[in-house]
């Protein structure tokens, strides 16, 4: 091959490192199809980034993403940023971003399914009550069948938080007063038959 | 009319009220309902689904399989119930995966449910098979003073996918209920806002933010005061209204009811049948005048 | 057949193109020795002139009545050779051309493999030759007049177009003026032009011309005929106004008690129950609301009578239709906008500040105001893509293509109009892709409009105000802006009568629900069936000037069409085997052109609208209708002679339509894609000519299995193809034969790689099944002799 002389004569520097892709190449669709694949993804290319969605949203100015810029980060494959974002956790799942999206992407959906797959694979979240919330439910539904209040929020709530601690606990003296409140839990009477059951899909979930 | 009854957690402890007033107004109609023996937990629209969202199938579909024995339409006063319940027959419905490991699980305890069972909100079933004409008769002190501001939130609109008996954009079955009852109806900006439910316990900042924004919304109107038809909701706007003021500094004072217990007034059904007793915003003066006239 | 079959057959080398593949000596030899064959020969070049002179020698020295050219595709060289043949005396459909190119030499590379293909396709047109039998393309003198559905914009462009090239036009307006939308509008973009000022003149020139006769209040109702001899129905419908003697003083509506909101003005304005459209209304006359006037509704008042000078007030008028001969039809029934209440987060319908961009025009014309207090607005919310790019139910896939511009256009006219004006535009994408549009939008920004990149989620009262919630996606902020007026750019939808224009009409609808054109880059203008044209916005949203551009393109279209006095019709067309219908009518529901029609006794296929696809003729349970030129004799003594030849297995044959899936395979062929030479190759108009008995002969004389290769813009559609397809092998497995032997695709020019692929893989799934046996095909002949006796016997 012949030295390049065009370069030599005008003495430019070449650059040595290549510029950052946004995403590796390799991965480049690999999230999109996860998410696909999951409850609420099915559309998620059809989004043509109007922003409908992140407009409509109630709960957008607690967020570090907004719902476009979520699925827009899908669409380029950015897995971690989206997982561990704050979004995901924000969303109160009002189905306003889905109800008016013109492309029939199932936001609201999809961040369900993307708050599982964070929990399943135990991404750290900023607020931890969140998962927390999450897995006590269930605990406590699987334990009586019923939810019982009381137990989740003494289960969740940060003991060291005391002035929250304090707020709650006069809440719950005046929903006491009240008759709105029982200390006890209910459980409901055919208790084995909801484990059994739980148990079962409990086992396939864990597949 | 008969249905099966599924209260949901909320009525059957923190919202006993609503439940209350429910079963006053029923009796009122000649409508029966049978609760459904040993009902479970829901799921709280994504509280467990998010973690878990094969139990959070099958714990519903446990629920759907007692229904079914009971061979009627299944009616609920939580709209988070409501979507909860309407998605799981649509899942099961389309996800032929999701239901065999769902009927592995019932059978697992004896259990089957082949996905027959219509799942309606109270509101829907009152304003459908009831009918507007019916409850109009009933009305014994037209409630003409009253200046109502109807809340929908989420579920009873939305997504519509799973319901669709109302406008998501400009509903109107709870105004036209209001309006049967002698009120006036108000428009106000709240009306299908989120209040923030499932953020209630671990993102109350946001929620109070945004019920703030319902009520506000709501009193700028001119409304007496706003009826709900989901018990979160009207945790939210009720029992929480007193944090809202605290932390934003304003007054509010409005009071929220249940439908049912507004459709009790103009019954004329005692306040205390109705549960108004356990409301927090104390009923203002006109509210206090309807059920002195009931007394 | 007519007289014994003399048959010559002329090989091309194609300069080795063909023979260095395929053994031209041997071709030769083995054609020449077959029955009827009375000479075959081979030639360097068979298109250059001595070839040609070559067939026309041995036509006259051989008495040759039938030729076969076995050579390059057809779709290069018919003519030719057809132009040859004719020169020499002989009827040009007496010739048949078989491609042992593109669809054999240059696909195969094995040359004993080659030959053998070549010799059984050309086996096949040699045993169809004999069959052949002369025709003539009909010619037939065509109505030179057209009429025009539609007076909007692209109806007026387009007659006026016609008119002057001197055809009789009728233009028929349901409205009581023409003028369609473009009458509403205030200024057009990107040059300003008063809309009204370039548009009435025209108007004025459509109803002065000579060649012209405008029908207002009017549509057409029935449409019979065919192309270049339609009747056309058109119902009128009484204006209660004499036309002649209105001379629209006015003073009816002056006097009049009844106030109705103005469809003109889009709601924003009231008119009287009798009342003229606007001012420059052509025809310049008054109308009236048969739904509002009093003596029409309730049989009181008469006022407009007393008060009119010229007696033009006319209640006896009665509906009357009249009917119009025409060659040509121009359908360009415009749009309308697509209902914004369907969108209830923009509050359409619920706030009176809250408009359409139709209705700001008629607020920019009657001098700009809020409809609720009359006030000036300031500050206005341009929000785009209000039902439009949407997959959502009700709502449009498509741009509406004129929303962007339309609403820099207002921008740009507040900047000029209304001092301290603050205009927001509320987008998606900005659009600008005309000429001169991309420097309109640069200058709107200059102008300080200012654009927020993001749909708007709603609109919300408040107060005096009205509050626009959108993402800024460009800032990643929530924006809740306060506006005095919205204006939304609802999407553009064909107007409602569209669908059923198109029925009468016979022609499609696209996905969109606007009219189909042939081809959305060839033939734009032109629909299915010859003879109807479209222009303007029913064939999909565009601007005015698109509109005129295609409106003449529309117009010299129909010239040409009607320009030449006759059409020439080929005559390859469906036909009535006579004494055979038994009136079921099944054939009528197949035909994609409408040209069978069922009378009281009989049935008529019309030859002018018949395109001679074959639909029909397998469908008919009587066997009474069979296709010229593709007859069933001909047809099954090809297909029986390229199934007999040559001894591989497994054997199958493809049954290609002739334009587009032919084509593709000729594309496949000149990119030298080579497949498995056992698939023969066999052209037919459209493999809806094809059914049970033709498979049933293709496996009794030797084929294993089938393919049907269909045009993707056939009109044999790919679901009719497919249902077809699962009726054929139902048959075929009542005669015992695996359905895994029958395989369609459907396929465009370019996609050739797809259908040769398909080749490879079914020679080898029949080769795993193996060929059939022999028993079975002596089975298959008994049963088709049987029934061949039996169809003798009922004739």
């Amino acid at each position: 091959m012949q030295p390049n002389t065009q370069l030599e004569k005008t003495n430019q520097k070449v650059e040595t490192t290549p510029a950052e892709p946004l995403v590796q190449q390799k991965d480049r669709w690999a999230f999109v199809h996860e998410v696909e694949k999951l409850p609420g993804g099915e559309n998620i290319l059809d989004c043509l980034q109007c922003g409908l969605c992140a407009g409509t949203c109630p709960t957008r100015f607690a967020m570090d993403y907004s719902p476009i810029q979520i699925i827009k980060m899908i669409h380029l494959g950015m897995r971690e940023e989206v997982l561990s974002s704050s979004t995901i956790w924000v969303c109160s799942s009002c189905y306003s971003c889905y109800s008016r999206c013109p492309r029939a992407v199932d936001i609201t959906t999809l961040m369900m399914s993307l708050r599982n797959l964070a929990m399943k694979e135990k991404i750290p979240v900023k607020k931890e009550i969140k998962p927390k919330f999450h897995k006590t439910f269930y605990e406590i539904v699987r334990k009586y069948g019923r939810l019982h209040e009381p137990e989740l929020l003494m289960k969740i709530l940060k003991k060291s938080d005391l002035p929250n601690l304090y707020n709650n606990v006069k809440f719950g003296w005046s929903l006491l007063r009240k008759g709105r409140l029982k200390l006890r839990p209910t459980k409901i009477g055919n208790h084995a038959e909801l484990l059994a059951i739980l148990e079962k899909t409990a086992k396939e979930e864990a597949q | 009319m008969k249905y099966a009854f599924y209260p949901g957690c909320a009525v059957h402890h923190s919202s006993k009220e609503y439940g209350e007033s429910c079963r006053a107004i029923s009796k009122a109609l000649d409508v029966e309902l049978a609760e459904i023996p040993d009902w479970s937990c829901c799921g709280a629209i994504d509280a467990v689904y998010s973690y878990r969202p094969l139990s959070s199938i099958a714990l519903v579909a446990r629920d759907l399989a007692l229904v079914e024995k009971m061979g009627m339409d299944v009616v609920t006063l939580c709209s988070a119930c409501y979507y909860t319940l309407n998605r799981t027959n649509k899942l099961l419905k389309e996800n032929s995966e999701l239901k065999n490991k769902v009927d592995a699980a019932l059978s697992s305890a004896g259990l089957s449910y082949s996905g027959n069972v219509r799942v309606r909100h109270f509101l829907e079933a009152l304003i459908t098979d009831v009918g507007l004409q019916r409850i109009k008769e009933r009305v014994k002190t037209p409630l003409t003073a009253l200046n109502v501001a109807s809340y929908y939130g989420c579920f009873l609109v939305r997504p519509q996918y799973l319901t669709s008996f109302d406008d998501p954009e400009h509903p109107k079955s709870l105004d036209d209920l209001a309006e049967a009852l002698g009120a006036s109806k108000v428009e106000y900006y709240g009306k299908i806002r989120c209040c923030g439910a499932s953020l209630q316990i671990t993102d109350e900042k946001v929620m109070l933010e945004m019920s703030k924004k319902i009520l506000l919304s709501a009193k700028d109107a001119g409304a007496n005061c706003i009826i709900t038809a989901c018990p979160l909701c009207h945790f939210n706007l009720d029992a929480k209204q007193k944090a809202i003021e605290s932390k934003f500094d304003v007054k509010i004072d409005l009071p929220i009811l249940h439908f049912t217990q507004l459709v009790g007034l103009a019954f004329a059904i005692p306040p205390k049948d109705l549960g108004l007793d356990k409301n927090f915003v104390v009923p203002n003066k006109i509210l206090l005048q309807y059920a002195r006239s009931v007394a | 057949m007519l007289e014994e079959p003399r048959i010559g057959v002329f090989i091309c080398h194609c300069g080795g193109n063909i023979s260095d593949t395929i053994d031209v000596a041997r071709v030769k030899e083995i054609i020449g020795s077959l029955g009827h064959v009375k000479l075959a020969e081979t030639f360097e070049y068979m298109c250059s002139n001595p070839g040609q002179e070559m067939i026309k020698k041995a036509i006259d020295e051989h008495k040759l009545n039938r030729v076969v050219v076995a050579s390059c595709s057809p779709r290069m060289h018919l003519d030719t050779f057809r132009q040859a043949v004719k020169s020499a005396g002989l009827n040009s459909y007496l010739l048949d051309m078989i491609n042992i190119r593109e669809h054999c030499s240059w696909v195969h590379d094995d040359k004993e493999k080659a030959t053998s293909k070549a010799i059984a396709l050309i086996r096949g047109a040699v045993e169809r030759a004999k069959f052949l039998e002369p025709l003539t393309p009909k010619s037939l003198k065509v109505t030179e007049s057209v009429l025009v559905i539609g007076g909007g914009i692209a109806g007026i462009y387009s007659a006026l177009e016609l008119a002057d090239k001197g055809y009789q036009v009728y233009l028929v307006e349901r409205n009581p003026s023409i003028g369609g939308h473009m009458a509403q509008l205030s200024k057009t973009f990107p040059t300003f032009d008063c809309s009204a000022c370039i548009l009435t003149p025209k108007m004025v020139s459509v109803s002065q011309h000579p060649n012209i006769k405008i029908f207002t209040n009017a549509e057409p109702v029935a449409v019979k005929g065919s192309p270049g001899n339609y009747q056309v129905d058109i119902r009128i419908r009484p204006r209660y106004v004499n036309l002649e003697k209105c001379t629209a003083c006015g003073e009816c509506a002056r006097k009049c008690p009844v106030k109705k909101p103005s469809k003109f003005e889009e709601n924003l304005g009231q008119e009287k129950a009798i009342y003229i459209p606007f001012k420059q209304a052509i025809p310049n006359c008054y109308v009236i609301d048969k739904d509002y006037c009093l003596f029409l509704t309730r049989g009181i008042c008469r006022i407009c009578e007393r008060f009119c000078k010229g007696e033009a007030i006319d209640f006896t008028q009665q509906e009357q239709v009249v009917s119009l001969d025409v060659g040509a039809i121009i359908a360009c029934t415009g749009y309308s906008l697509i209902d914004s209440k369907l969108f209830g987060q923009y509050n359409y319908g619920y706030h009176p500040d809250i408009v359409t961009n139709l209705q700001f025009e008629r607020l920019m014309l009657q001098g700009l105001h809020k409809p609720s207090n009359g006030e000036v607005p300031k500050k206005i919310a341009f929000i785009l893509c209000v039902g439009s790019r949407s997959t959502a139910t009700n709502a449009c896939e498509y741009c509406c293509k004129i929303g962007c511009m339309n609403a820099i256009k207002h921008a740009l006219l507040l900047d000029k109009s209304v001092p301290g004006a603050e205009p927001w535009i509320f987008y998606t994408d900005i659009r600008a892709h005309g000429k001169g549009y991309e420097e309109f939008y640069a200058k709107a920004r200059e102008h300080h409009t200012t654009f927020i990149r993001g749909r708007v989620a709603e609109v919300v009262p408040k107060g005096n105000s009205l509050v626009v919630k959108a993402e800024d996606t460009v800032l990643g902020k929530q924006i809740e802006e306060p506006f005095d007026l919205v204006v939304l750019s609802p999407a553009l939808v064909p107007n409602i009568s569209t669908k059923e224009l198109a029925e009468m009409l016979g022609i499609d609808l696209g996905p969109d629900s606007f009219f189909l054109e042939v081809h959305h880059k060839l033939r734009g203008v032109e629909t299915k069936r010859e003879g109807i044209f479209i222009a303007g916005c029913a064939q999909g949203p565009k601007d005015i000037r698109e509109t005129t551009m295609e409106s003449m393109a529309t117009a010299s279209k129909v010239a040409t069409f009607l320009g030449r006095g006759k059409i020439s019709v080929s005559p390859e067309v469906a036909f009535l085997v006579p004494d055979k219908c038994n009136l079921c009518g099944v054939c009528i529901e197949q035909c994609p052109t409408k040209a069978i029609k069922k009378g009281k006794k009989e049935v008529t296929i019309d030859p002018i609208s018949c395109v001679g696809c074959g639909i029909c003729v397998p469908v008919c349970p009587k066997e009474a209708i069979d296709l010229k030129h593709s007859t069933e004799a001909q047809l099954i003594a090809q297909i029986e002679g390229v199934s007999r030849e040559g001894d591989t297995s497994p054997k199958i044959i493809a049954f290609i339509e002739r334009m587009t899936a032919y084509g593709s395979a000729d594309l496949g062929g000149q990119s030298r894609r080579s497949y498995t030479s056992q698939v023969r190759l066999v052209g037919v108009p459209s493999t809806g000519r094809l059914g049970i008995k033709h498979l049933l002969h293709a496996f009794a004389s030797g084929a294993d299995g089938v393919i049907f290769v269909e045009g993707d813009d056939s009109l044999f559609k790919e679901d009719q193809l497919r249902e077809r397809i699962i009726q054929l092998k139902k048959d075929l497995g009542k005669f015992g034969i695996q359905s895994l032997r029958i395989q369609s695709i459907t396929t465009t020019i370019p996609q050739f790689e797809k259908i040769m692929s398909l080749f490879d893989a079914f020679v080898e799934r029949i080769s795993k099944l193996g060929p059939i046996p022999r028993e079975k095909r002596e089975e298959l002949e008994k049963y088709l002799k049987g029934e061949q006796i039996a169809t003798q016997h009922a004739t």
